[in-house]
């Protein structure tokens, strides 16, 4: 029940803004209202606590005959911290937006709740058909916000583009539920066949929030570090939660180390564009390759808790990173708390990250470090880089005080989640693992003055003068879609012209002869 | 009272009332009201049982004779009755915003009440002469009288009323089958004619051509109420051959039959559908991937194949309503409905634009929408029969979904910075905003139609169980 609480008041709350808005434009204590309902909803979420696991079966879709599952939500040890950084972040972006240009704006503090109650969803979705559900409002939602926020054609295309990878992510999902019935086992989090498995890693993979690179949000930093902070993290969370649901038999197939090497190569990618990135926002793709590949590498070994461990990290330390905007010695040296979340130490959050129950591990693990090295080098980076924001101390008083309670919280969180509170808390982990990449860290860290290689990468907006790989891959496409295109357009001109007739008497003559050369 | 007298001989005459009046609103109220009274006594009134309202006792007779024939009505038909008059005043009601309701109502009525009668008309066979009659009186419906017939009314008229002949003499074939039923080489015949009538009636690949090129030349609100309720009407009538002969329903051929033509129908209609270039025929390509849902359902073995056939139904009929109720708005007021120059209309026309969008992903099958619930139990149930079928729906879903995705990106592309405007009227804005709705409750409560659905498969007696 409490689950059900948690979300309804997260919608409450976005709904009362909205009617606000609508009704009284000039209403005053809209933050108020939305924050109130926002740590209302946060505590109930730490409630959960007290009813773990527990679940809800919303109204059974009809005729049971047709439907093998119907729509449900539960919560356990896997869901909560998921649940619970959603929640903590929606309430950070809250408490930090006081000191964002475009204070007050209660129609995106609307829309950026409506995304935590929608990502609760996700995380607690209690089969494949749930998940597909949540995922397509997300989608829907996060559609309608870059179509509003774009102001030409190409940001709107790239907005359309953004839904439909997420929309093959949902077919693949659909997908592997059909795959499932094909073998008499309608797939769900607790069994999947071998070929379902690997659908579902895909759907996750897809729906990651990264693909395209760059979305179309406005330039104005305050739009970015707040909402699209919450959609894409939030966007991140309900891909993350299915990777750690994937039954471990359902991902052991012959494919499993190919599939082990490209997250490598993810990973290390993700990891190294993160490092070099300009700034942190620029970089929130690369960030979210990085971790996903660390998560979706836990998963094919077959460690949930590490995967829920490395997607926690990404909502958590990403976002106190993300949302700062202001510079303050004590913030600043206060998110280095991230940068041990992320360091799989013992009892850091990321402790089970390399707990591994799967052999073959030696052969990967070097290249997995390397990427986590590259991630919390980067983090370090990018928290340490003050220079190019303005300083809090030019903010009012109460701002001030806010301020650094938001980011305070997000830091607080990803500690005590290291040590309580979920089935990854107080874990020794690997520790050879944790200390290799936390020196190679600390040799990045040392390095990165040093050598111009490791300094970030020139703007994005540079145009590159040779056209890459990727590019070219998408031309072929598009010529082999214009070719499609103009033979359909060919045959409907045939059938639907003068001589259409004919060919229509000509289909009706095989028809005939193939229903007389069989029996009925 | 007798229900043929209710559900077919007062809407043929309040449709001929109808004709005479001159006010868009008027009409509308009208039709709408009178199909959703109908639909009311439908859901309410027993047929062939007293109702008792105090001193009062209503009973109507399910059965009357008309011109010498008999047609019967039976309580199992009510249901579909809900369905039919219910879905028809909410097509009604939107014909005012479509701006056609001088024309869609008054014959939409007539070609509804005989249609009705195709399926209550005994012997059954005067089925396939009601359709006719019907595809006729659907003419006037789809040319203005200052319009001169183009290419896709006169294919619609021809292909339609080529079906009749075949199924005519399928019967009279069957009649033989039944007399002798080891008979190989009549059985053959009679199946041929049927199945060549059945294709003609369905508009079955490629015979379909007519469809998008009725789009271009008639109104899309107008067409899309014959594709909506043509088809639906006509699997009924094939159903009820299913339902008659053992040997038809029974049949490994004729259920592969259906389902190689269902998926036919369905590819070929994604494909198509992800190919065009205006925003009509890809509704046409959209109906006609309908039509190939319907006969996969059909070809299903298992017992549930019935439920799912009638729960396409009424996502079809509100996808196709939302549908063509956006287009018509966006042609009224645009215009031409090319790809070129609709692009960007969806910053002056956001709800209609949402609206048509949103009525092609649910076709698409896209959760949260109407079209999810069947399509989701309707694959799961073919992955069960056959993997191969279920990777052959996939690629029809996803020529469906790459239909609706470019569509999305045409409407929303501006070819110059503009700001967001809403220039939809009232009634516009309020029946499209009940349209989205609507596909989004049915989408997420697919339960809700559960009332109406789940006594419908008695209306066969064979057929199902």
């Amino acid at each position: 029940m409490l689950i059900l609480i948690s979300i309804l008041l997260l919608f409450v709350t976005a709904l009362a803004l909205l009617v606000l808005r609508i009704t009284r434009p000039e209403f005053r204590f809209a933050w108020l209202a939305a924050l109130s309902g926002t740590v209302l909803a946060w505590l109930t979420v730490l409630l959960w606590q007290t009813q773990l696991p527990s679940s809800i079966t919303l109204p059974a879709w009809q005729p049971a005959s047709l439907f093998a599952a119907s729509p449900g939500l539960s919560a356990d040890g896997l869901a909560w911290p998921y649940a619970f950084a959603l929640a903590t972040l929606a309430a950070a972006i809250l408490l930090t937006s006081s000191v964002r240009e475009d204070f007050p704006n209660p129609l995106v503090w609307a829309v950026e709740i409506s995304v935590c109650g929608i990502g609760l969803m996700a995380v607690t979705a209690a089969n494949p058909l749930t998940l597909a559900l949540v995922w397509a409002a997300l989608d829907l939602l996060e559609l309608v916000v870059m179509l509003r926020a774009s102001k030409d054609s190409g940001t709107s295309e790239r907005a359309v583009i953004a839904f439909s990878t997420r929309a093959a992510g949902i077919i693949l999902l659909l997908l592997a539920n059909a795959i499932g019935a094909a073998a008499g086992k309608p797939v769900d989090f607790s069994s999947a066949p071998p070929q379902a498995g690997l659908l579902l890693l895909a759907a996750a993979g897809l729906r990651l929030g990264v693909l395209p690179l760059h979305l179309p949000y406005r330039s104005e930093s305050s739009l970015r570090r707040g909402l699209e902070t919450m959609l894409r993290l939030t966007a991140a969370a309900s891909s993350l939660i299915l990777l750690a649901r994937i039954p471990t038999a359902s991902l052991e197939s012959p494919v499993t180390p190919l599939l082990l090497i490209l997250s490598a190569v993810a990973a290390v990618y993700g990891g190294w564009m993160w490092m070099r990135a300009p700034d942190e926002l620029t970089g929130l793709p690369y960030w979210m390759i990085g971790l996903a590949s660390l998560a979706t590498a836990s998963a094919l070994f077959g460690n949930p808790t590490g995967t829920a461990s490395w997607g926690i990290a990404l909502i958590l330390s990403g976002g106190a990173l993300f949302v700062s905007s202001l510079q303050q010695t004590w913030l600043n040296r206060a998110l280095w708390i991230g940068a041990w979340a992320l360091s799989s130490l013992p009892l850091s959050l990321t402790a089970a990250g390399w707990q591994n129950n799967t052999s073959g591990w030696g052969f990967f693990l070097p290249l997995f470090l390397t990427a986590q090295a590259f991630i919390m080098a980067g983090f370090v980076r990018h928290a340490m880089r003050p220079s190019t924001r303005a300083p809090l101390s030019t903010q009012p008083v109460w701002a001030k005080m806010v301020y650094p309670a938001g980011i305070g919280l997000l830091l607080l969180i990803q500690f005590i989640l290291g040590f309580a509170g979920w089935d990854g808390a107080f874990a020794i982990g690997a520790i050879p693992a944790a200390i290799a990449a936390s020196l190679l860290t600390l040799g990045l860290l040392w390095a990165a003055p040093r050598f111009p290689f490791l300094n970030p990468v020139r703007a994005h907006w540079i145009q590159p003068t040779v056209t890459s790989r990727l590019d070219q891959f998408y031309q072929n496409l598009w010529v082999f879609y214009r070719w499609l295109g103009r033979l359909t357009q060919s045959i409907s001109n045939v059938l639907e012209g003068d001589g259409g007739i004919m060919w229509t008497l000509l289909f009706l003559i095989f028809f005939v002869l193939l229903i007389t050369q069989r029996k009925p | 009272m007798s229900a043929p007298t209710l559900w077919i001989l007062l809407p043929i005459l309040v449709g001929s009332f109808t004709l005479l009046l001159l006010r868009e609103r008027t009409v509308a109220v009208i039709g709408g009201g009178t199909s959703l009274v109908l639909a009311g006594i439908a859901l309410i009134v027993p047929i062939d049982e007293a109702l008792r309202i105090g001193p009062l006792s209503l009973k109507i007779a399910s059965t009357a004779s008309i011109l010498g024939r008999s047609f019967i009505l039976p309580p199992t038909d009510a249901p579909l009755l809900v369905i039919i008059f219910g879905m028809c005043a909410l097509w009604f009601f939107g014909a005012e915003a479509a701006g056609v309701a001088l024309r869609l109502i008054p014959l939409g009525l007539i070609i509804t009440a005989l249609l009705v009668a195709s399926i209550a008309v005994q012997p059954f066979l005067y089925a396939a002469l009601l359709i006719e009659l019907a595809v006729m009186t659907a003419v006037p419906l789809l040319l203005p009288s200052n319009q001169k017939p183009g290419r896709g009314v006169i294919r619609f008229l021809v292909y339609q009323t080529l079906a009749m002949p075949f199924l005519l003499f399928a019967g009279w074939l069957l009649a033989g089958v039944e007399a002798s039923p080891g008979d190989l080489a009549l059985t053959v015949q009679s199946t041929s004619m049927l199945g060549l009538g059945f294709v003609f009636l369905l508009a079955i690949f490629p015979l379909y051509t007519w469809i998008p090129q009725l789009m271009e030349e008639s109104s899309p609100y107008a067409v899309g109420f014959l594709l909506w309720l043509l088809p639906t009407i006509a699997s009924i009538f094939g159903m009820s051959f299913l339902d008659r002969y053992a040997w038809l329903r029974t049949s490994p051929g004729v259920l592969a039959g259906l389902r190689g033509i269902g998926l036919l129908m369905l590819i070929s209609g994604g494909l198509w559908a992800a190919f065009q270039r205006k925003l009509e025929r890809l509704m046409a390509y959209t109906a006609i991937a309908e039509t190939g849902f319907i006969l996969l359902a059909l070809s299903l073995t298992t017992a549930g194949s019935l439920d799912l056939f009638f729960l396409l139904i009424i996502p079809r009929g509100l996808g196709l309503a939302v549908w063509a109720l956006a287009l018509s708005v966006l042609k009224k007021e645009n215009g031409a409905l090319e790809f070129s120059s609709a692009q960007g209309l969806a910053r002056a026309y956001p709800l209609a634009s949402a609206a048509l969008v949103l009525a092609a992903l649910s076709t698409a099958g896209f959760p949260l929408l109407a079209g999810f619930p069947p399509r989701l139990a309707l694959w799961q149930g073919l992955a069960g029969e056959s993997i191969g079928t279920a990777i052959w729906f996939l690629v029809g879903i996803l020529g469906l979904l790459t239909g609706a995705v470019r569509m999305m990106a045409v409407l929303v592309m501006q070819k110059e910075e503009t700001n967001w405007a809403l220039k939809e009227s009232w009634i516009q804005r309020g029946m499209l905003s009940i349209g989205i709705i609507g596909l989004f409750l049915l989408g997420i409560f697919p339960q809700i139609m559960r009332p109406f659905l789940e006594s419908l498969p008695l209306m066969f007696q064979h057929l199902g169980r």
